[in-house]
């Protein structure tokens, strides 16, 4: 019927379809349909291949393996090399690697239907939030017990505590390839020329910054996609200041955790800095990447809080001489429960194998592949950064005064080596940065920080429908 | 009636001459349902049908049903939980804030884009010189051709073009303005600070709009005869009188057609966003419901509770619609030119 009682008439139908057509275009709803879901039987994927010391797993002979990987920073050359060394021990299996670069969104259907592919690097901004499928992984406590290809023990090749960041209610179901190393990144060559030292302390942060506003540069400077990196440093050195407890009150969203006395410390220690107009004005409108060059190239800020990885994702925007260096953040007094040589340290790029993949013995020897000699000195030396396979880079960093800096920081550490999950468990790095990028330009103060970060904290604690993992 | 029309389609062919056909009969029946009609039910009407219900209902059924679940979006398996994902999100002070911030921009979004869009396609063909023939500005092709270019361009491309301009150190527009002496625009983050962001990136989106628009009145505009204008241009109307009394009376329903488009875009605006604001800029000020389903169904894998939005968003944009057609009601609907 029309408006005026009239019958459906003509032009009330085409309205209608309008408006048909204006909740076609609500796509987004769409979105959400899945083409079906799958049948919730698993494959019982029963490997017929023979168990031996070469063949851990027992891979069938004449099957493939089918590995996605994550094409980011690091490319999949090296997964790819993996692949060939598979192939070449195992006669018969073919290794098939595909390239995705959103993961989650490319996986999600196959999941869904019962069919993932057998190892995926679930890596980069688009990766599935390993609390959403902790439940159909497969266990890698055999992966690290297992022979490598030079026969000793994966596990006695490992960096230690690697295993820390896979491990989920003591389930060991995410294998973290790359070693990363967060530091506080400096051109070697600049400090030496000013004759600078590398401040310990956000005081020595502080007179630094003076020193350096003398010479017209800044102190730091942030991107907006990457302004959480100064929270990762943070975070960083209040565990160093005040330990443990600081680290397990924020893993397991305590109330309140966001206001330990080290944590505070560490804001104000930054709020000082930013007061005192070190940081350069305007990244909360700058692409990270423009911002680090900045760094890397342009020398308008002298130091930056990163993880390893900064120095592949800077290449070809460093300024050539730079000697990146990094050191370990930098820690609020003297006397700091752990010793400024301390370090977050973890490991990243993780690769997982789903348990209901079709061949998950093939899944597994992928990742004994990528864990013996030959494919993680071909991943350090293609990729100027460490594997969790120690010894595979030598003194020289293959000429990377980063990567060598990253060993040499590793060393001094010893067994003081720490991180922590909550952040990327619960993808709350969205909502914090819009917090940090309003603190990093001035725009708040550490109150509001304060509040900000708890808000997020609270929200994901407080919300019985997404699952917690308790850290201890 | 439906007699008359099926028969006017296809039964001068079919039905022999001389009063057989009788209605209700079986006989009659049978003989109508030729291949040709059936046929044409088959193509115009039943296959679009299944088309619509397999690729646009029931994936609307799907996922309205999923927002009564707590699926994660990676398993077969789910529980159902009732309205309590509805319950989460009205009191989701992120999701209400990106609500909030889709109707500003779906308010501010089509009035400015369409009304720059009038006043250029009044220019372009019937603002020209009074005298003789009702014309457009001296070179109105040229502008005609340029003003369509933004649209030309992807909405993705505009988007990264745009966060270069609006670079706070290295970008055109705070070159532009420190060079003729504003210095309080160095280093200025037009998309990072809470005052500005939202208005930047309203500016982007009506930037890389108007040109379409405006080619859209200009062929409605076309299709008004000329003596309508001539007439009013006799009795003394002005230009601005000319527009709004004649101009845009006449083609109202473009104008709702319009309003109804460009809104349904103002309320989803993701792929702008994804290119300007990907992180839901300063303080959310430029979050919308469609990014922060994005980020709930894929990074916090909670697809049940995005899909509680991806159903709030489509109740809102079809609420947009209803109003806009209400609007026009109002506002003298009744003397609807060509109904």
């Amino acid at each position: 019927m029309g408006i005026y009682g009239k019958p459906l008439g003509r032009r009330d139908f085409l309205r209608g379809s309008l408006a048909a057509a204006a909740l076609a275009a609500t796509g987004s709803l769409a979105a959400c349909a899945t083409s079906g879901t799958g049948s919730s039987t698993t494959s019982s994927s029963a490997p017929a291949g023979q168990v031996s010391d070469t063949n851990p797993f027992g891979v069938q002979s004449g099957s493939t393996v089918d590995a996605v990987i994550f094409n980011g920073g690091y490319g999949i050359d090296y997964a790819e090399f993996a692949a060939k060394q598979v192939q070449a021990k195992q006669s018969g299996v073919t290794v098939k690697v595909t390239p995705t670069t959103k993961v989650a969104q490319t996986l999600q259907p196959r999941f869904v239907a019962g069919n993932p592919p057998d190892v995926i690097d679930n890596s980069g901004a688009g990766l599935i939030g390993i609390n959403t499928i902790r439940d159909q992984l497969a266990e890698l406590n055999d992966v690290i017990e297992a022979k490598n290809y030079e026969g000793t023990v994966i596990k006695d090749t490992l960096y230690p505590g690697v295993m820390n960041p896979g491990t989920f209610d003591g389930k060991f179901i995410v294998l973290n390839y790359a070693l990363t190393v967060y530091a506080l990144w400096y051109s070697a060559s600049l400090f030496e020329q000013m004759g600078w030292t590398v401040p310990k302390t956000y005081d020595e942060m502080l007179s630094l910054g003076a020193e350096a506003k003398g010479k017209g540069k800044y102190l730091l400077g942030w991107g907006k996609e990457a302004a959480t990196y100064y929270q990762t440093m943070a975070i960083g050195s209040a565990i160093k200041e005040g330990g443990d407890e600081v680290r397990l009150a924020l893993e397991n969203l305590k109330p309140g955790c966001w206001s330990l006395p080290p944590i505070q410390d560490v804001f104000n220690g930054l709020k000082k800095i930013i007061d005192a107009g070190y940081v350069k004005p305007g990244g909360s409108g700058t692409q990270f990447t423009a911002a680090q060059a900045q760094w890397s190239n342009a020398e308008q800020f002298i130091l930056y809080p990163s993880g390893g990885w900064i120095e592949n994702e800077m290449k070809s925007q460093t300024k050539s001489g730079f000697k990146m260096t990094g050191a370990p953040e930098p820690v609020v007094s003297s006397n700091s429960k752990m010793p400024w040589e301390a370090l977050h340290s973890t490991a990243g790029e993780g690769y997982i194998v789903p348990s209901q993949g079709k061949n998950v013995a093939g899944g597994k020897e992928f990742m004994r592949a990528m864990l013996s000699h030959d494919a993680a000195v071909n991943f350090a030396k293609t990729k100027l950064s460490s594997t969790i396979v120690k010894g595979t880079v030598p003194a020289d960093g293959f000429g990377s005064t980063a990567l060598q800096s990253q060993i040499k920081m590793l060393e001094s550490a010893g067994s003081n080596i720490f991180s922590w999950n909550f952040v990327d468990l619960y993808g709350m790095n969205t909502d914090q940065l819009v917090v940090w990028n309003s603190f990093l330009s001035g725009d708040s103060d550490v109150a509001k920080l304060t509040k900000g970060l708890q808000d997020i904290t609270d929200k994901v604690a407080k919300d019985d429908s997404i699952k917690k993992v308790q850290v201890s | 009636m439906t007699t008359l029309t099926s028969g006017g389609l296809t039964s001068g062919v079919s039905a022999p001459p001389g009063g057989l056909r009788r209605f209700g009969s079986a006989r009659w029946r049978r003989r109508n349902l030729t291949f040709d009609k059936i046929s044409f039910f088959l193509v115009f009407l039943i296959i679009p049908v299944a088309f619509y219900i397999a690729f646009v209902v029931s994936p609307f059924v799907q996922a309205a049903y999923f927002s009564l679940t707590d699926w994660t979006g990676f398993t077969p398996a789910m529980n159902f939980i009732g309205l309590s994902n509805y319950a989460k999100l009205f009191t989701d002070s992120t999701f209400l804030q990106a609500v909030g911030n889709n109707v500003l921009m779906a308010i501010v979004v089509p009035l400015v884009t369409l009304a720059l869009a009038m006043f250029f396609a009044t220019l372009v063909t019937v603002g020209g010189s009074t005298r003789g023939n009702v014309k457009g500005l001296r070179n109105s092709s040229f502008y005609r051709v340029v003003s369509f270019f933004p649209y030309v361009v992807p909405a993705i491309v505009i988007g990264l073009i745009w966060s270069q301009i609006y670079d706070p150190n290295s970008g055109l527009l705070n070159g532009i303005l420190t060079r003729i002496g504003l210095e309080q625009f160095t280093s200025f983050p037009w998309l990072g600070d809470a005052r500005t962001a939202r208005w930047a990136v309203m500016f982007v989106i009506i930037w890389g709009l108007v040109g379409f628009y405006m080619v859209l009145f200009i062929a409605a505009i076309k299709g008004v005869p000329a003596e309508v204008f001539e007439a009013a241009r006799i009795d003394g109307a002005g230009r601005f009188r000319t527009a709004v009394s004649i101009t845009i009376p006449l083609i109202r329903e473009n104008v709702q057609t319009a309003f109804i488009y460009i809104g349904i875009l103002a309320l989803d605006a993701f792929v702008y966003m994804a290119a300007l604001e990907p992180g839901g800029g300063p303080n959310n000020t430029t979050l919308v419901m469609a990014q922060e389903l994005f980020n709930t169904a894929f990074t916090k894998g909670q697809f049940g509770y995005a899909c509680a939005m991806g159903v709030v968003l489509a109740i809102i944009t079809l609420a947009y619609a209803g109003l806009v057609f209400l609007v026009n009601r109002i506002f003298g609907g009744k003397s609807e030119v060509g109904e």
